[in-house]
């Protein structure tokens, strides 16, 4: 390559860092008094709310450190002691006595609840077997709600054998539907009709028969920013929702989804139905699509007896792994940068400027595709996984570098020596890199939540790695060495000494 | 060094066999220690209300109430959070919560087996340092309680997990068996499943404290590194196969070759990557990651063992098999041209 092609590609090739570097990491305010302000994309990114950093794209710093949002949910006759103080407070002495007649303080005299008598609690105290099993019943249909959100840090606890507390991270757009929908209990029902009041149910199951024979599953679709909750109906289910729809053209017709007592949605029909599958939409992100598809899923094995859920004692939490820890996180990635660049211009002098160049263009291509693909964000587990893939970026690169130092050393010219040294170990690194991409992608194919992301950077690293230190690299060192009148010196490459004899 | 490593198979697969076979009895009976995720506890609450003006200097009085409490009854607190309360979820139709700006919660967190008569003493002593202090003036506004709490365990995300690691390294390996070979492939599978065990047993006996998700993790690191140091090896013994002169070689003396050309630049790659990854953890000390970081030293080391000890000795048996199985085709392949060439003649 002539040198005025290799100045004018390196300018290029320059700038073109440059800009991603200052897109990438440069933040300010700008405009009359600081009203505006320019998001760098790593400010931009996603990051776990286990990190303690603003979320999300509009999150100023210090709007909320990450953390989570976490509430109790109480069964029916349990009911907090600070509530029966409250309760008690505003009656007489006569009321207050028939009140406290009522209620057993559980576990013992310094428990946190109040269980009513003949619905949680017989009237020696004891926890009556019924609630018992009702809430063993809730708490695994609320655990299996919360587990199919599949969000990374979704927690659910037992509290005293007698209530649900539950906890989702600040990593969603609606927190709070999940948590107060999430409560609701019983069976799926719909009903039809011109209004809710005088709506009749769309399924008259038989004796033996549940709401299962009518609906076969709920599950959530998406199309770009909409989401969508599908009822898949079997034919018995069908036949009702035609019959139910059959007259809609004339007169509109409203579908009311309950789960339990609580409706949770209504759809209105303008023309008969005779589908196995209903998609309803309305205002749905994927996000809460799914969440309500989750409710009706799950609604599917509920009875009338379910125990009865009521939200309350919200409480905001920081977050889990303390609040400097994307702070730390980048400090690791600065001692672990130095090391690397101290390591490559000691052993190779200008070479080094080639896979800095090489680097900073996986870097900022991984930071990109951090930003840009909806589920990836910044985590412990993900940014463990960049740093393996930099760890194989900076290995091939070296290999590729020594590849091409021993060619030189038997006398070869410097071109000659990068060809040869390339062609020595382009399979060797195109089969490192192909094995750690299938393995991360296949991972991230099958397993959930934080380790389906820190897996899919790790194999989209890989597929980085393996382009830029077998494309990229090459043409940094063609450009960069163009430019120099030694190309020996500028690599610290040295040829064999050979004694005569 | 070198020879004798790989002569010394029972040794090494004796070795993974106790620790592995140790740690399945311990997963199977006990899990992992998953104390980080606090899976059984107790928490203390001091609920108060800012509305009648508690001040910071009453709050911070609140806390040492507790602590002075906590520590009168002999009990020590593992975590210690203050909570913001939150607008009552059935109270608006939004999708977010917002704060009330009023209530918050003081929690401590005990570990399982700290006496609820510890803890009621504690509450006895912080309520009545409440009530002894004027400056709460309306102690209905402060509310202390405890309570037993129980995780619920989410294990979708453990099995899918384990699914995942046990499909990708055999993809990976038929990969690699394409590229280098039946032998390579098993060797490397064996490999690889010994570092995923060894590592999860490593936990399970250790009884190291991890997050719930994080020994999937751990077993996902521990089967790609060690893929990748098995893939160094595999390198080595291609390239020494097209070696005219690597036909009069035995399995062992080619598998002793290899493993010494390319020992150097696998201790060097388990080395930069022990580094990392404890440059991490040392960087992130003071915060609750350091435990992930930690926890994945402990994946790249059993890979490195596996690859300069178990993998090497299998493998000589492996290849030493397969060169058999070479040869015996080759001895029937020429017979049969030989017959072949005899009837045509």
């Amino acid at each position: 390559m002539g040198k005025k092609k290799s100045v004018v590609l390196l300018v290029i090739y320059t700038l073109l860092i440059a800009v991603l570097c200052f897109i990438c990491t440069v933040s300010f305010s700008y405009g009359t008094d600081q009203l505006y302000t320019f998001s760098s994309v790593m400010r931009m990114m996603e990051k776990d709310a286990d990190l303690g950093l603003a979320y999300g794209a509009n999150a100023d710093a210090g709007a909320y450190l990450g953390g989570g949002y976490s509430a109790v949910y109480y069964p029916e006759g349990v009911i907090s002691a600070r509530e029966y103080a409250d309760n008690l407070d505003g009656m007489t002495d006569e009321e207050q006595a028939d009140y406290a007649a009522n209620y057993v303080r559980y576990p013992d005299e310094n428990g946190s609840v109040y269980l009513e008598k003949g619905v949680a609690c017989n009237e020696d105290g004891t926890v009556m077997s019924s609630f018992e099993e009702a809430f063993s019943s809730a708490l695994e249909t609320v655990t299996q709600r919360f587990a199919r959100l599949r969000v990374d840090g979704a927690r659910v606890e037992a509290v005293d054998g007698c209530m649900i507390r539950v906890f989702l991270p600040a990593m969603m757009d609606s927190e709070y539907t999940a948590i107060s929908v999430f409560a609701y209990t019983g069976e799926l029902r719909i009903t039809y009709g011109s209004d809710e009041a005088s709506a009749t149910a769309l399924f008259t199951p038989r004796a033996g028969e549940t709401v299962a024979d009518y609906v076969e599953a709920v599950n959530s679709r998406a199309s770009g920013e909409t989401g969508y909750v599908e009822f898949v109906f079997t034919d018995k289910g069908r036949e009702a929702l035609a019959s139910a729809t059959s007259g809609a053209a004339e007169t509109a017709v409203t579908l009311y989804f309950y789960v339990g007592d609580s409706l949770v949605l209504n759809l209105s029909v303008n023309e008969a139905y005779d589908q196995n599958t209903l998609y309803i939409s309305g205002s749905y992100t994927p996000e809460t699509a799914n969440t309500v598809a989750t409710l009706f899923s799950t609604a599917l094995s509920g009875t009338e007896d379910d125990l009865t859920l009521t939200p309350s004692d919200a409480y905001f939490h920081h977050a889990l792994y303390g609040e400097n820890t994307v702070l730390m996180l980048y400090i690791a990635f600065g001692v672990f940068f130095v090391a690397m660049m101290a390591f490559f211009f000691i052993r190779y002098h200008r070479l080094g400027f080639v896979h800095l160049y090489t680097y900073l263009l996986f870097l900022f291509a991984m930071i990109l595709c951090g930003w840009s693909i909806p589920f990836l964000y910044l985590s412990v587990e993900t940014f463990l996984a960049f740093m393996l893939a930099s760890v194989l970026l900076c290995v091939s690169d070296a290999v590729a570098f020594e590849c091409a130092r021993k060619e030189f050393a038997l006398g070869k010219t410097m071109t000659s020596s990068v060809k040869t040294g390339y062609k020595k170990c382009f399979w060797k690194l195109f089969d490192l890199h192909i094995v750690v991409a299938v393995i991360g992608f296949l991972v991230y194919a099958i397993a959930l939540t934080s380790l389906q992301t820190a897996a899919f950077v790790l194999g989209l690293g890989a597929a980085f790695s393996g382009i830029a230190t077998l494309l990229v690299n090459r043409f940094g060192w063609a450009v960069m060495m163009g430019t120099s009148k030694k190309p020996g010196k500028f690599c610290n490459f040295k040829r064999e000494e050979v004694e005569d004899e | 060094m070198s020879k004798k490593r790989l002569n010394l198979l029972p040794v090494w697969a004796a070795i993974s066999a106790v620790i592995i076979i140790a740690g399945i009895v311990l997963m199977a009976l006990l899990g992992f220690n998953e104390a980080l995720d606090r899976p059984e506890s107790k928490t203390f609450d001091v609920y108060y209300n800012v509305v009648v003006d508690l001040s910071e200097d009453r709050k911070s009085e609140l806390a040492t109430y507790c602590e002075d409490a906590f520590a009168d009854a002999g009990i020590s607190f593992t975590d210690k959070q203050t909570l913001e309360g939150q607008t009552d979820p059935v109270s608006t139709g939004q999708g977010s919560f917002s704060s009330t700006g009023n209530d918050f919660l003081l929690r401590y967190t005990f570990s399982a087996d700290v006496s609820d008569e510890s803890l009621a003493a504690a509450k006895a002593a912080v309520e009545a340092s409440i009530a002894g202090n004027e400056g709460f003036a309306l102690p209905a506004e402060t509310y202390v309680s405890f309570d037993t709490i129980s995780l619920q365990p989410m294990n979708e995300a453990m099995w899918r997990g384990a699914v995942a690691v046990a499909v990708a390294a055999v993809v990976a390996l038929i990969y690699i068996a394409i590229r280098f070979g039946m032998g390579c492939a098993l060797t490397g599978l064996v490999a690889c499943v010994n570092d995923a065990f060894l590592t999860l047993s490593v936990f399970a006996i250790a009884r190291i404290p991890v997050y719930a998700f994080a020994p999937m993790l751990y077993a996902a690191i521990a089967a790609a590194v060690s893929a990748v140091y098995w893939l160094i090896r595999c390198m080595k013994l291609r390239d020494d196969a097209k070696d005219p002169t690597a036909g009069v070689l035995s399995a062992d003396e080619a598998v002793a070759n290899a493993c010494a050309a390319t020992d150097k630049l696998v201790w060097l790659a388990a080395g930069i990557l022990l580094a990392v990854v404890a440059v991490c953890a040392a960087c992130t000390a003071m915060t609750g990651a350091t435990f992930i970081f930690a926890g994945a030293l402990i994946a790249v080391a059993a890979g490195l063992y596996s690859s300069m000890l178990l993998a090497p000795a299998l493998h000589v048996k492996v290849k030493a098999h397969f060169d058999r199985m070479k040869k015996k085709n080759a001895r029937y392949e020429g017979k049969k041209k030989s017959a072949k060439a005899d009837a045509e003649a």
